[in-house]
């Protein structure tokens, strides 16, 4: 790769630059003029952070409210959220073998199309992000009730909540102090989650076809029609969002190039399946009314009613840890976006920082930690839900639209090893489809998204008006 | 000329005492500064915050190895995980010894462990190279179930040895478990040699046999690494 890169000018507010190297890319490290940075994440991790933050939503918390909402046909939202995603992980793809530094979409979209929409989605992500682990972390309160059920402790739904805030605050400590490399647990929780799903579902699908079990009782595929199939979709859209941050740790994943489109469309293509499979098992065993009766955690009842108490147990037990770990997986990649942006001097650098004594970025992490307390305490999971897939859908459709812009005016150092098929139409549906999916939503969701959008770009016409980040790397 | 890894965890304070660094003047060092972060911090983020001090550290490092002579020189990585780290920068180094500091003051005499997986001769060429014309002395142990073998191994390596004017002593520890005996066979030494040995449950459980022996005997270890085809040998 060619020295003669241009390097990002301006300052912010507070005469902060951006902090940009020129870098060289390999598949083992970065080497930058002093120092080298290992990559240290193999395909398996990459996937573990893409499945260990999809799987816990898609899973464990919305068939209830989407069976409700759609019937049957629930598994057909999920079938759009599957291929919208993959709509955009191929385009994200290219980008991230492009570019694979630590920040993900955000710095795709600011080095595409310039700082203005850089800051929008680099902070809006912050946002999204920390909606996101809200609602994990308000779907882990509710599995956390149902495990003290399961165990004869009737504690009533009362309880949720505060469990939610309680865990939340507890992760954001154990991040913050935590030294111990929870990598090779992730993998591991992963791991077992996989299979106690594909054990459960393989049996409850062979018994929903009516091979094994009781005949169950048919439902109307579209009980109420197309339309709630697509609000269904922007509403679950929450289960894909794991993707991106595999793109939020791209700067850590070994042979880039191969490892970063395999674990970016892997995990998609893995947990779309994995969730249609699910509703057509959950809607096969209940119908769509008493499923929505039985909200966050109507799995349960599903697993109790293929396999008894073990498959209630075996459900909540991968309930709490799927949730977990969504949460945990979106607080790291929380701090990373964090750092993305005070990188480039549209955050104070302040927020950066590392702690002397954890060698953990402290501050990133309190700016992750504080809102999802908040947010959590609100309790509103389908608002959590809607409004985290809207501002990262927002990113999702930029993202194409970066890849268009950068493909119809390929810069110098534009040198993807991945080169996403059937360009131009791929990314142009990519955008397409993302920015549709968002008129889908709830006004509230909308409203709230909008509201977030116009802040970001005050924040940036006020505080990094003068920073040029556009084809500078 | 053989090059020396020697990994420092910069950023924590590790340091070579000044017996190590005048044991490895005559050969190629390559101070391999690293920092470990936790997952939570993405090692980009390091770099901004320590990458100034680190450097400093490491020229004046570099600078008792001889990098003015240029026979040494330093490389900082900020890593998740040392371990694929030093492979990766031994690789690239070409470097077949890597060093676990420790703490010493001159070496007047090596301890030097054929027991293990590494071929015998790379060690007693090492040996003879780090030596040199330096009046420092050497004792060649093994530990092993089969005496007579054993003998022969120890009497063909100090021959190597004694022809290049080198003081040897051999030591032979016959059915003792090797690691204690290395361990005990250490006192009187002020720094010890000792082939890598190969990955095995006992080391997934324990550690590595030469960080365990680092850690027992205080002081600094040379260790000539595992080739790739260097399959298990017994040694004896």
């Amino acid at each position: 790769m060619g020295t003669d890169r241009p390097s990002a000018t301006g300052t912010n507010i507070e005469g902060e630059t951006p902090q940009t190297e020129p870098a060289i890319d390999t598949d083992e490290a970065t080497l930058t003029d002093d120092a080298e940075l290992e990559r240290t994440l193999g395909l398996t991790g990459g996937l573990a952070i893409g499945i260990g933050t999809m799987i816990g939503a898609g899973i464990f918390v919305f068939p209830g409210l989407a069976a409700g909402r759609a019937g049957p046909a629930a598994a057909a939202s999920f079938a759009i959220g599957a291929v919208v995603a993959l709509l955009v992980a191929l385009p994200a793809s290219e980008l991230a073998t492009a570019m694979p530094k630590s920040g993900g979409g955000y710095y795709f979209i600011s080095r595409g199309l310039g700082t203005l929409a850089g800051a929008v989605v680099g902070l809006s992500l912050w946002f999204g992000l920390v909606f996101a682990t809200a609602f994990y972390l308000v779907g882990f309160g509710y599995y956390a009730v149902d495990t003290l059920a399961e165990l004869g402790i009737a504690v009533g739904e009362g309880l949720v909540i505060p469990i939610a805030v309680l865990f939340g605050a507890g992760f954001t400590v154990l991040n913050v102090t935590g030294t111990e490399n929870a990598a090779k647990l992730q993998n591991g929780i992963v791991a077992l989650l996989l299979s106690i799903l594909v054990a459960f579902l393989g049996y409850g699908g062979l018994d929903a076809v009516g091979l094994v079990g009781d005949q169950a009782a048919p439902e109307q595929f579209a009980p109420f029609g197309a339309m709630p199939v697509f609000t269904t979709a922007a509403l679950v859209f929450t289960s894909y969002l794991g993707f991106a941050q595999v793109a939020t740790v791209a700067g850590e994943i070994k042979d880039p190039g191969r490892n970063l489109p395999l674990a970016m469309v892997g995990s998609v293509v893995i947990v779309g399946v994995l969730y249609v499979v699910t509703i057509f098992v959950a809607t096969s065993a209940f119908g769509g009314e008493r499923l929505a009766e039985l909200g966050e955690t109507a799995m349960v009842e599903v697993g109790r009613h293929y396999l008894g108490t073990a498959g209630a147990v075996a459900i909540v037990f991968g309930g709490l840890l799927a949730t977990m770990s969504s949460a945990n997986a979106s607080v790291l990649s929380t701090s990373r976006s964090i750092y993305a942006v005070s990188r480039d001097a549209l955050l104070p650098q302040r927020a950066s920082r590392i702690n002397l004594r954890y060698g953990t970025p402290h501050v990133a992490l309190g700016m992750a930690g504080g809102p999802i307390l908040v947010l959590t305490a609100t309790g509103r999971v389908e608002l959590l839900a809607e409004v985290a897939s809207f501002l990262h859908l927002l990113m999702y459709g930029l993202i194409c639209v970066a890849l268009i812009a950068l493909r119809r005016d390929e810069p110098e150092w534009y040198d993807p090893d991945f080169r996403v098929p059937g360009y131009p139409l791929v990314p142009a549906l990519g955008a397409i489809c993302s920015f549709a999916l968002i008129l889908f939503m709830q006004p509230t969701s909308q409203l709230v998204g909008v509201a977030i959008m116009l802040v970001t770009a005050g924040w940036y016409l006020y505080y990094a008006r003068d920073v040029d980040l556009k084809g500078k790397l | 000329m053989t090059r020396i890894l020697v990994p420092l965890a910069i950023l924590e304070g590790e340091s070579v005492s000044g017996g190590l660094a005048s044991l490895l003047e005559p050969m190629d060092v390559t101070v391999l500064g690293y920092h470990v972060l936790p997952e939570q911090t993405p090692p980009d983020q390091a770099r901004l915050q320590y990458e100034e001090r680190a450097t400093a550290a490491l020229e004046d490092l570099a600078a008792e190895f001889g990098a003015e002579e240029g026979t040494a020189d330093y490389r900082l990585v900020f890593t998740h995980d040392e371990e694929q780290t030093f492979d990766r920068i031994a690789a690239e180094t070409d470097a077949d010894v890597y060093a676990i500091p420790g703490a010493t003051g001159p070496v007047d005499r090596l301890l030097v462990a054929l027991t293990g997986d590494v071929a015998v001769d790379r060690i007693v060429s090492l040996v003879a190279e780090l030596v040199g014309d330096r009046p420092i002395g050497a004792t060649l142990f093994l530990a092993t179930n089969d005496e007579t073998r054993g003998r022969e191994v120890l009497e063909t390596a100090a021959e190597t040895l004694i022809d290049r004017g080198i003081d040897v002593n051999t030591e032979l520890a016959v059915d003792e478990p090797p690691l204690e005996a290395l361990v005990d066979a250490a006192v009187d030494h002020d720094a010890i040699v000792m082939g890598e040995q190969a990955p095995s449950l006992r080391t997934l459980v324990f550690g590595e046999e030469a960080e365990r022996v680092a850690a027992e005997s205080v002081g600094p270890v040379l260790v000539v690494r595992r080739l790739e085809d260097e399959q298990t040998d017994d040694g004896a």
